[in-house]
């Protein structure tokens, strides 16, 4: 009686090392960082305006192959590769491309006069106090995602791209 | 006659007063054995006579710090100066606590050069009195300084306590494989502290001389948007250069000796602006420390540990296994108090983290952690004795780590001024 | 197998006791030497020792082990040695994992691959600290119980091999009557405040048993400081995050639905007469101080469109030590940027070849009109840059987002001026009108046309930022009360010592044992002097019966 008494506690309290310890390694090891990865889900942003005012949330692409990219007008190899992101938007947006362009929460006057230079079809939207800029964990410019149909990261891409950098991708995500 | 200057006063009489009172503890031990005289009356006599003096010279260090708090304006516990000056009176503080237990005058003979050491090397590092940064102002940072300081003390006595009972047990005229390997590493301990000697003596020299060497670094940094940038720093030298900041050129050097230039350079890694610095200071404190053992060595006509084995003859060395113990027993909940409870409350305070894994911080749970293992091994384990003296040598070792060694190394939030 | 585990005096022992539970005597291996008694847990025997082990019996007895608790004390602290070579990751707001290489090369590279950049999150060193916990309770409850049951029931008169084999031990032939001895010998430890039972010319002082809990409440202590510590775990319990935010603005705070204004940024710095003389003409910053407001977002939180709802409902000034307190949320003065930038200036325009001047004008860094009337002159900003350069391929631009060196491109239309006007870059700040060439990228209309400002009281500079971080630990009771505890703990089991005292008269031979669990010194002197007191000679030294000391 007595030595059963004593197994039950034993058990009792090697289950709860096991349980609470298994939570604290697991804890540790599962640990999401919170920033996206690949094949991870990229964080939903709701309401945000884009150059004209108008609000796009992430969710409203939903089964559609999307492209987000940083960028900042301060940031050469961003201004860069924005001709390349438009010439492959123009090619590919009939198939149902998205390219969503957030800049990096910078002022009125910077965006619109800067994009006057520009001849940009695609979405540019407007981060502030940057936002979604850390939702996305970003360390540096430019950082472009690449969302396939199945709502998953297929790819990210830091640094400047190529035409044909681009078209590689884009091809990957017609795939998905 | 301001706060300071009595204090600076108090300072300088504090030390000679310790220097006489160990001459005393030394004339207490060694002299039992001389001519006409009783053994226990004389040791009884001149034990008393060292114990006035080191309590008169702790006296001194204790008005020390209170006049510097009074012309400070704050608790002088905030700069490296400030800190080894604390840390020798509370080893004096612990020496003292344990003498009115024991009455043990051979502890006087350990416990005081090992102040007298610590206190000359905290004049090593600049004593003005420096006003306080916003996170330096706090009663927790204090208690904590001041908590760690105590129970570190409380160690370091059961390390002199330990060095002794090794002195006294190990036997030099054993040639076997385990008695060499004890007589090498007892001797190896004597060593680093006579090397700990050299450096302040060395420091002190060429600080008396006015030398200096002056080093300019360039470096080209890319900040996060890409941009270059480059720095200029320029590096002092007290110390004649063995070695030069890596990635330097020198602008000055004052030739000491026919040496007119750095022999070679710091490695790569080595890159805080400090860095070739200390390893400079550490070269020279090496060559310095085996001279001086080297001469002593030469004088002894044997090793230092033989030299002081027969001075110990006719103690228990139980007791001395005792003190030790006890000293760390005592020292251990202040130690937990003060350098971890305190600190993790000011850390709380000042930075918003309890614990943020600095450096140092880590640095004082390895400490916290081996005296555990230490405990834990002589009260369950039956470590007690050559084991257990060991342990308490190596735990103030890593109690000096802790407090210099991660400033001299490994930078943190904590980094008080750095070594010299 | 059974084991005939009865002693002498009648008392059934369990399997494996060492020193019988009733009188003490020797038992098993005990009473095969002759040497001083293993004391530990007065000889009872522990739980986890049992013949015939499962698989149950065996983890158990594993984490039961001292030794193995040395051992991971000792494995952990060489583990915490690793974490302190390199800075770890969590030194760094914003981390880059190529950082490591840059500074240390392929040692870094493999410093970062091994995952010792992030030591004390690791998978490995949590695993340790939980092995280190299960040490803890099962080390603890393993020899808590049996220990206490040794205590609760102890019996005065012990077996008499049971005190000459003690550590300290004492005996002497009496005259005069046994009585009389004991009743002598029982005041002599009651004025040393022991408790005193006699019981047929035997007796027992014991004294300070409460600090044999010591370990024990420190061991509880610390469990409950690692499952605090664990418990940060809990989503929400935690947070670490910081905001920028300038005077006269407001600023959200990240994974939450507060903001905070910062009313006014101040900074104090020591003047020269405060310094000693290595440090005169430095600036050692004295406080400074936020005067901040806390708001709570009602509606529209989270957008970047829309303008959020606010209610106010804290006020504080955050100085470093002196952090704002809400709800758990707590912001810390963390770091400050006092660099001067422009807000608004008032310049006026200057037709060089007349003297004849225009203006003032306000002309907003952040915010510009798109159009300014001055005079017969008409401004038409054609755009403005906040931090300008000029891009590798000669384009002007922006070198980042914050306004450290404005510019503004203007068109000016007016008399004199070119059908559909002219173009004209102006740098506000005196020092970017030198390096950028002001004069130079105007050209001839530079020798025609300038902006002054007259005056500094027509130049606005904006507020000061202050970086706050931001921290929510739910935890931090526990963390503490554990810590506390634990000390508590620790004071009892190393600033006292239990000391028991056992002592038999048998026709005019007394026989004493004494033992504790710490200090035979003070032990040893405490005899002694009662004894002494008592009327009997002993010197503390000759007390002593060797063997190992604890």
């Amino acid at each position: 009686m007595k030595g059963r008494k004593r197994k039950i506690t034993q058990v009792v309290i090697l289950i709860g090392i096991l349980l609470l310890g298994g939570y604290a390694v697991g804890t540790s090891l599962f640990k999401s960082d919170e920033k996206p990865k690949i094949g991870g889900r990229p964080p939903a942003f709701e309401n945000v305006a884009d150059v004209e005012g108008n609000l796009h949330s992430l969710a409203d692409y939903r089964g559609r192959p999307v492209i987000i990219n940083f960028w900042g007008t301060f940031c050469p190899p961003c201004v860069a590769e924005m001709p390349a992101i438009e010439r492959q938007y123009q090619k590919y947006k009939d198939q149902g491309l998205v390219v969503l362009a957030i800049n990096l929460s910078e002022d009125d006057i910077t965006v619109r006069d800067f994009l006057k230079r520009f001849n940009l079809s695609y979405t540019i939207l407007r981060d502030r106090n940057r936002m979604i800029e850390r939702k996305y964990a970003l360390r540096s410019y430019p950082t472009t995602f690449f969302i396939g149909r199945d709502g998953r990261i297929l790819d990210i891409d830091t640094g400047g791209m190529t035409d044909e950098e681009i078209e590689r991708y884009i091809l990957r995500l017609l795939e998905t | 006659m301001n706060w300071l200057s009595i204090s600076s006063g108090a300072f300088l009489v504090a030390f000679v007063l310790y220097c006489a009172a160990f001459l005393f503890y030394v004339i207490a031990v060694i002299g039992r054995k001389w001519k006409n005289r009783d053994p226990q009356h004389h040791l009884r006599k001149w034990g008393r006579i060292a114990f006035i003096c080191s309590s008169l010279g702790l006296a001194a260090h204790l008005a020390f710090f209170f006049t510097r708090w009074a012309g400070a304006g704050h608790i002088p516990t905030s700069n490296m100066y400030e800190f080894m000056t604390l840390l020798g009176m509370m080893i004096m503080i612990a020496f003292t606590v344990l003498y009115a237990i024991y009455r043990a005058p051979l502890l006087g003979m350990f416990a005081l050069p090992l102040t007298i050491l610590i206190i000359a090397y905290a004049a090593v590092f600049p004593s003005e009195v420096q006003p306080l940064v916003p996170s330096l102002q706090s009663n927790w940072l204090r208690l904590h300084v001041t908590g760690a300081a105590l129970g570190e003390a409380f160690f370091a006595v059961g390390f002199a306590a330990g060095l002794m009972y090794l002195l006294r047990v190990t036997d030099y005229n054993d040639k076997s494989a385990s008695a060499r390997r004890s007589q090498f590493w007892l001797e190896f301990s004597l060593y680093v502290l006579v090397v700990v000697a050299g450096f302040i003596i060395t420091v002190f020299a060429f600080r008396g001389a006015g030398y200096e060497a002056t080093f300019l670094r360039e470096e080209l940094t890319i900040d996060a948007y890409g941009n270059e940038q480059w720095t200029r720093e320029t590096i002092e030298y007290q110390m004649p250069p063995i070695v030069k900041p890596h990635g330097s050129e020198p602008v000055s050097v004052r030739p000491f000796l026919g040496l007119d230039r750095p022999l070679f350079e710091a490695p790569a890694w080595m890159q805080g602006v400090n860095a070739g610095r200390k390893f400079n200071t550490v070269i020279w404190s090496i060559i310095s420390g085996t001279i001086l053992y080297g001469l002593l060595r030469l004088a002894a006509r044997r090793p230092l540990g033989a030299v002081i084995h027969p001075l110990l003859e006719g103690i228990d060395p139980e007791d001395l296994d005792e003190i030790s113990y006890r000293a760390i027993a005592i020292g251990f909940p202040i130690f937990t108090l003060g350098a971890l409870i305190f600190a993790m409350i000011w850390a709380e305070q000042a930075w918003g983290r309890f614990w943020g894994w600095d450096p140092k911080e880590v640095w004082a749970l390895i400490t916290w952690l081996f005296y555990s293992a230490y405990l834990h091994l002589r009260l369950s384990n039956g470590w007690h004795g050559l084991r257990s003296s060991w342990l308490s040598v190596i735990g103030f070792l890593i109690v000096m780590f802790t407090l210099i060694g991660v400033n001299l190394i490994i930078a943190g939030l904590h980094s008080y001024a750095g070594v010299s | 197998m059974l084991e005939n585990t009865k002693c002498e005096c009648g008392h059934q022992n369990p399997p494996d006791t060492a020193l019988c539970e009733s009188c003490g005597k020797p038992l098993g291996t005990e009473a095969l030497t002759d040497g001083p008694l293993e004391m530990r847990y007065d000889g009872v025997a522990r739980r986890s020792q049992k013949s015939n082990p499962n698989l149950l019996d065996r983890i158990w007895s594993f984490f039961s082990s001292v030794k193995v608790a040395v051992v991971l004390i000792v494995i952990t602290l060489i583990a915490a040695i690793f974490g302190t070579i390199l800075p770890q990751e969590n030194a760094f707001i914003n981390f880059d994992p190529s950082w490591y290489e840059e500074h240390y090369g392929l040692a870094g590279k493999i410093y970062y691959m091994l995952g010792f950049s992030r030591t004390y999150e690791s998978w490995w060193f949590i695993t340790l600290l939980v092995m280190i916990g299960a040490s803890l309770v099962i080390c603890s409850l393993d020899r808590v119980v049996p220990l206490y049951r040794a205590l609760n029931k102890q019996q005065v008169r012990k077996h008499i091999q049971f005190l000459t084999r003690q550590r300290v031990t004492y005996a002497a032939d009496l005259e005069d009557d046994d009585a009389e001895w004991m009743r002598k010998l029982a005041e002599q430890f009651r004025k040393r405040r022991f408790r005193v039972r006699v019981e047929d010319n035997a007796l027992l002082a014991e004294k300070n048993r409460f600090s044999r809990w010591g370990p024990y409440i420190n061991h509880v202590g610390l469990i409950i400081f690692l499952l605090a510590v664990l418990a940060r775990a809990i989503p929400g319990w935690q947070l670490d995050e910081y905001v920028g935010v300038r005077e006269g603005e407001i600023a959200h705070i990240p994974e939450t639905n507060y903001y905070v204004k910062n009313l006014d940024f101040e900074v104090e710095f020591y003047s020269d007469d405060e310094l000693p003389e290595r440090l005169k003409g430095t600036l050692r910053p004295k406080r400074f101080v936020t005067k901040a407001e806390l708001y709570v977002c009602e509606a529209n939180c989270g957008s970047t469109a829309l303008e959020p709802v606010l209610r106010k409902v804290k006020e504080h000034d955050i100085v470093v030590n002196d952090p704002l307190e809400y709800k758990g949320l707590k912001l810390y003065q963390f770091d400050y940027d006092t660099t001067p930038r422009l807000k608004t200036i008032r310049p006026v325009l200057v037709d060089l070849k007349s003297g004849e001047t225009y203006g003032p004008f306000e002309l907003s860094i952040l915010e510009p009109e798109p159009e300014y009337e001055l005079g017969p002159y008409r401004l038409k900003l054609i755009t403005r840059f906040l931090d300008f350069t000029v891009n590798a391929d000669g384009v002007p631009g922006n070198k980042s987002s914050q306004p450290n060196a404005p510019a503004f491109l203007f068109l000016i239309e007016g008399p004199d001026l070119p059908e559909g006007g002219e173009t004209f870059f102006y740098f506000p700040i005196p020092t970017d009108r030198e390096r950028f060439g002001q004069d130079l990228i105007n050209g001839e209309l530079a020798e025609r046309f300038d902006f002054r400002v007259t005056d500094m009281a027509h130049v606005e500079f904006l507020g000061d930022v202050s970086y706050l971080n931001v921290r929510v630990d739910r935890a931090l009771p526990y963390i503490f009360a554990g810590a506390f505890i634990s000390l508590i703990g620790l004071v009892m089991g190393f600033y006292w010592q239990h000391r028991r005292v056992w002592l038999r008269i048998d026709d005019g031979r007394l026989t004493l044992g004494a033992h504790t669990n710490k200090n035979w010194y003070g032990l040893r002197s405490e005899v002694a002097a009662a004894l002494r007191s008592a009327g009997l000679e002993a010197d503390p030294k000759s007390l002593d019966n060797g063997g190992k000391r604890r």
